[in-house]
């Protein structure tokens, strides 16, 4: 009905390959874009710069980790620090007269520099061991960012980011800001979404399976290893400097920590390994649950339905978001994004519910 | 060079690392049994130093009295953590095992300052808090009668795994399947290893809360234990007091020369370190069984 | 799924019902109490919080300032500062005209944006010291002593009170973090000028194993440790200096060192232990007693009844008189409504303050956002803090270097 695949033929390769082959999912694609693109104009500014803003910048950062952890398999327990380096090198880079864009670029390449090195361990070992090798890096680069000077910004720790313009549009106001963020998420969905249906997000996907296996059938996995975490920390850096300038407008080393590292796998993890509309839902929930529950629980307790002391209403939305984190993993395993294509196959052949999809 | 300082960090860094061993117990106990990293077990630790507290302060009790209660009480705790959540989870990716142990540490990370109060409280062991003075090196009692208690517990481990129940929990940990087919409860297994593991969090949690104070920086102490995990094995028993006093030594001595070089506290690098470099050259760690894997 | 679609549909629920209720509150005046109730602050959090509650409460039992009353915004937000942004800008919408986070993560990610949306925002005893030039952070109150003025006072009170500066050795023991670090200029400016000699020790955060840092601070054989942390590492610091045999009388600490930590270390053992002190503890002062009086015997207190008069429970109180001052003065002067920026130039017309002998008098001005860097030095005897000094400040002018420094930077982007 809604999902009509009648009259849906391919005739060439290319058609039956695109992104969106049912002509729903492109128009919902479209809504979806059309909805994001005029946000502002729909959206107050609480929701638009609270909400939607660091919502797009996260799902931008927890795409790049689902190509890692999803797509290629390899476990990433320090990413916040591979954010915090892009973050870093795109604010000295601009202070430093360089324009904009091509510091973003030259976050990037920081951060996928440094990210190999984190890689490194990933060609030794996997699995539990891969994460904690990356935990301890994530501390390391921690350690070094507060212990410098040069780099943290002196006594205070802070640097705020300089005036900027994108593409020739000076990124200040909210509105400004919100585009940029969008681009960068449009074109990491994009990418994404492209990676896994070209030959190396196919070989990364072999490694991820059985990485001896991939060996044998001509993959190797030493060089799609070392290149997954090459394009990941690549889009991870470029998140973070997008977060620094699209959203915080001063970087911290507090806001890179490792709480933060543990909240990206949680949204990649409770977002679906490995899908891409998962990262968007996944970063939606870790993002917005607490401040959500913060809420929900503080006008609970304003309107006196719940009359328990303020420490313990402070702590009700983190033993909430635990619960919530280990029902989705012992109940859902596969994410969010399982729950959308669950209502997807429903819709998909609704309203004769008992034929094949 | 200063031999009496050398002594004194090498002394008291060893004693530390024995008191991590208290904590790296616990995810040692559980690994060898049921191979699931439990990244909650930092927050046991705190758990049940609030639970200590409650019974000292809020119901009355002598302060061996409530640890005693809080063995029992932690006991259930690991039995249930295991049966209505990790039970659930056999045959899954071991991310999302560790994730769940992660989701695990948050809850409980509301519920004991949630229900019991953030602000720091406080449990007397009465430990005579004066050094104790051998020529120029100044020994810290607590952390004396901590290692003391750590070697005990893991000696005890160690004897445990000879007893009938013991032979059981290692034949679990070789092989699930094979345990099972000679009539082994695997599953009873498991559940007493994770009860086991929460008292060795009682422990933990008596010693560092009177040190430190109970608040939920108690859960932090779980990096240090992880280091000392990944340095000994991550199923070795005698891993983790070998791999508890290298990492205590290294903490102690290593900062001790280099903090002043470089002005900060290096401790954190130096555990990072020893993760980083063992995950290198021996991701088994020293006295951990290398994983064989079949294509 | 359904939980977060119920949670969702309660939000929206909840946030429409908070809208019109602001919508016809007129004439109550808002602060946000956006703080960190599960994190790093959580040592502090709780009675501080408590304290600004009950003060609010006193003033609207008391029929408020001109028949205004106030309303305290509270939120979690777990130090994480984008929780705190969005509440902050929730705050804003509701018609906050003042916000305090408590946390120093927080208020620097909030910093630009209070300066650009005219909101006050206090940063008691944390976030930016350099924020006390007014010029550069003209929305930014710091209200009391900064860390450098916390360092210059004890440095002080060791100079007038312990035999002299000339030729001692000092220690400064801190968690290894910019807020550790911080006072380290202003006294490497006090040694060179006074002449002793100090040494500063890091210890790893979270400071619960100080123990190879403590041995390298016996053997400097310092006549005066300074400590510098906060929360779980301050009574491990204490009983770690009086296990290396550095009597108590030589123990300062940072504002950061209240009761519990005191009974951490030893209700008897902390005896002699001394830290700087920026309010009065106790419930001997007028506003205490009519707190008691008013809020806490009617049974309208915020928290349990045992930390009324508690270090950090006063200290809120404080913040809140302050604040509550600024308002009175700002609504004399300028009129209704009350707007951030009429709260700042109220706030910036207080006085000698005092909170009726609660607190050192403050006088903010449109430059100096401190208030004069008032403080004292006040000892454990057993059972409470007792003062040894009176409110006094010291070396401002090094203060103010350090703050000129940094606001400069500030200027520059840092």
């Amino acid at each position: 009905m809604f999902y009509r695949q009648s009259g849906v033929h391919h005739t060439r390769y290319q058609t039956a390959r695109r992104l969106w082959p049912l002509p729903t999912d492109q128009r919902i694609v479209w809504l979806l874009l059309a909805l994001a693109v005029a946000a502002p104009f729909y959206m107050s500014d609480l929701y638009l710069t609270s909400y939607m803003l660091p919502w797009l910048i996260w799902s931008a950062a927890a795409l790049s980790l689902t190509l890692l952890m999803g797509i290629a398999g390899q476990l990433h327990f320090g990413f916040a620090a591979v954010m915090a380096i892009g973050a870093y090198t795109s604010i000295h880079l601009t202070r430093a007269g360089v324009p904009f864009e091509l510091a973003l670029i030259g976050a990037g390449l920081m951060s996928a520099v440094i990210g190999c090195i984190f890689g490194a361990a990933a060609l030794r070992v996997k699995g539990l061991y891969l994460v904690m090798a990356t935990l301890a890096m994530q501390y390391l680069v921690d350690w070094t960012i507060i212990n410098v000077p040069a780099i943290s910004g002196g006594a205070q720790a802070t640097l705020s980011t300089p005036s900027v313009s994108l593409l020739f549009v000076p990124l200040r106001g909210d509105t400004a800001l919100y585009y940029g963020a969008l681009l960068w998420a449009v074109i990491v969905t994009l990418l994404v979404l492209n990676i896994k249906r070209t030959s190396f997000g196919r070989a990364l996907v072999a490694v991820r399976d059985k990485d001896f296996a991939a060996a044998v059938i001509g993959v190797n996995p030493f060089k799609y290893k070392l290149l997954a975490f090459f394009t990941s920390s690549f889009l991870g850096g470029v998140s973070g400097a997008v977060l620094a300038f699209c959203y915080y407008q001063a970087v911290t080393p507090e806001q890179f920590g490792f709480n933060v590292s543990i909240q990206l796998v949680a949204m990649v993890l409770v977002g679906g390994l490995g899908s891409v509309i998962g990262a968007f839902l996944g970063a939606g929930f870790v993002l917005l649950v607490p401040i959500i529950l913060t809420n929900v629980v503080a006008y609970a307790a304003v309107a006196g339905w719940l009359t328990v002391s303020s420490n313990l209403l402070a702590h009700i939305p983190l033993m909430v978001y635990g619960g919530l984190i280990i029902g989705f993993i012992l109940f859902e395993p596969l994410g969010l994004a399982k729950i959308y294509d669950n209502i997807r196959k429903y819709f998909l052949v609704w309203p004769f519910r008992h034929t094949q999809s | 060079m200063d031999f009496s300082y050398f002594f004194e960090l090498l002394i008291n860094g060893a004693l530390t690392g024995l008191m991590y061993s208290l904590v790296a117990l616990g995810i040692v106990l559980i690994y060898k049994s049921a191979g699931v990293p439990n990244l909650a077990q930092g927050a046991m630790v705190m758990i049940s130093a609030y639970v200590i507290w409650m019974f000292t302060s809020m119901v009355g009790l002598p302060v061996y009295v409530s640890i005693a209660v809080a063995v029992v009480v932690m006991f259930l705790f690991g039995l249930l953590a295991e049966r209505l959540l990790l039970r659930k989870m056999v045959g899954q990716p071991i991310i999302m095992i560790v994730m769940l142990t992660l989701g695990l540490e948050i809850f409980l990370r509301g519920l004991g300052p949630g229900f019991l109060g953030a602000a720091p409280k406080q449990i007397s062991l009465g430990i005579d808090m004066m050094p104790i003075i051998v020529g120029d090196v100044f020994i810290n009692r607590e952390y004396l009668i901590g290692g003391a208690i750590a070697v005990t517990m893991i000696a005890l481990s160690l004897l445990f795994f000879r007893t009938r129940l013991g032979t059981k929990l290692r034949a679990v940990s070789d092989d699930h399947v094979s345990s099972w087919s000679v009539g082994i409860s695997v599953e009873r297994a498991i559940g007493i290893s994770w009860g086991i593991a929460g008292v060795s969090a009682v422990a933990a949690g008596a010693l560092w809360g009177s040190v430190q104070g109970v608040d939920w920086t108690l859960s932090m102490l779980l990096f240090p234990a992880v280091a000392v995990v990944i340095l000994g094995g991550l199923d070795s028993i005698y891993g983790v007091l070998v791999g508890g006093l290298i990492v205590g030594i290294l903490g102690s001595v290593i900062p001790g020369y280099v903090d002043p070089l470089v002005g900060g506290g290096t401790r954190d690098v130096v555990t990072s370190l020893i993760i980083l470099l063992t995950i290198i050259f021996r991701p088994h760690g020293m006295f951990g069984r290398e994983d064989i894997e079949r294509v | 799924m359904k939980g977060l679609l119920k949670g969702l549909a309660g939000a929206a629920a909840m946030a429409a019902v908070g809208f019109t209720g602001a919508a016809k509150a007129d004439d109550t005046i808002k602060f946000a109490l956006l703080q960190d109730f599960t994190a790093v602050y959580t040592f502090v959090t709780d009675e501080y919080n408590q304290g600004q509650r009950d003060y609010l409460r006193l003033i609207n039992e008391e029929g408020g300032i001109n028949g205004h009353t106030f309303e305290a915004l509270i939120r979690d937000t777990g130090n994480e500062p984008q929780r705190g942004i969005e509440a902050y800008n929730r705050a804003r919408r509701e018609g906050a005209v003042l916000v305090d986070f408590l946390s120093t993560p927080v208020s620097r990610a909030a910093v630009n944006r209070v300066l650009e949306d005219e909101i006050v925002m206090i940063t008691v005893l944390h976030g930016r010291g350099d924020a006390s030039d007014g010029q550069t952070f003209p929305f930014v109150f710091p209200m009391m002593a900064t860390y450098w003025s916390q360092a210059a006072l004890l440095a002080d009170y060791i100079d007038n009170h312990g035999g002299g500066l000339e030729g001692k050795r000092i220690a400064h023991v801190y968690i290894d973090s910019p807020f550790g670090r911080e006072p380290v200029p202003v006294l490497r400016e006090l040694a060179e000028r006074k002449g002793f000699e100090l040494r500063t020790f890091a210890y790893p955060s979270p400071g619960n194993e100080q123990s190879a840092t403590w041995s390298d601070v016996r053997r400097f054989r310092p006549d005066y440790v300074i400590l510098w942390g906060a929360g779980g590492g301050q009574p491990v610091s204490v009983r770690e200096a009086i296990r290396n045999g550095i009597p108590q009388e030589n123990i300062l600490s940072v504002v950061w060192m209240a009761e519990t930590d005191a009974r951490t270390v030893g209700t008897d053992l902390a005896t002699g232990v001394k830290r700087f002190e920026a309010v009065a503890t106790g419930t001997d002062y007028p506003i205490m007693q009519r707190i008691m009086e008013k809020v806490i015997e009617p049974g309208h207190g915020a928290g349990p009844r045992e930390n009324v008069g508690t270090t950090y429970y006063n200290i809120g109180v404080a913040s809140m008189a302050v604040a509550v001052e600024g308002a009175r003065i700002a609504l004399e002067e300028f009129g209704t409504p009350l707007t951030g920026d009429k709260l700042r130039r109220g706030m910036e017309m207080i006085e000698d303050f005092d909170a009726e002998g609660m607190m050192p008098p403050v006088t903010l001005s449109e430059e100096d956002h401190q208030g004069g860097g008032y403080g004292r030095v006040s000892r454990w005897d057993g059972s409470a803090w007792e003062p040894v000094t009176d409110w006094f400040n010291a070396h401002q002018d090094i203060v103010w270097e350090e703050i000129e420094k940094d606001a400069a930077g500030f200027r520059e982007g840092r």
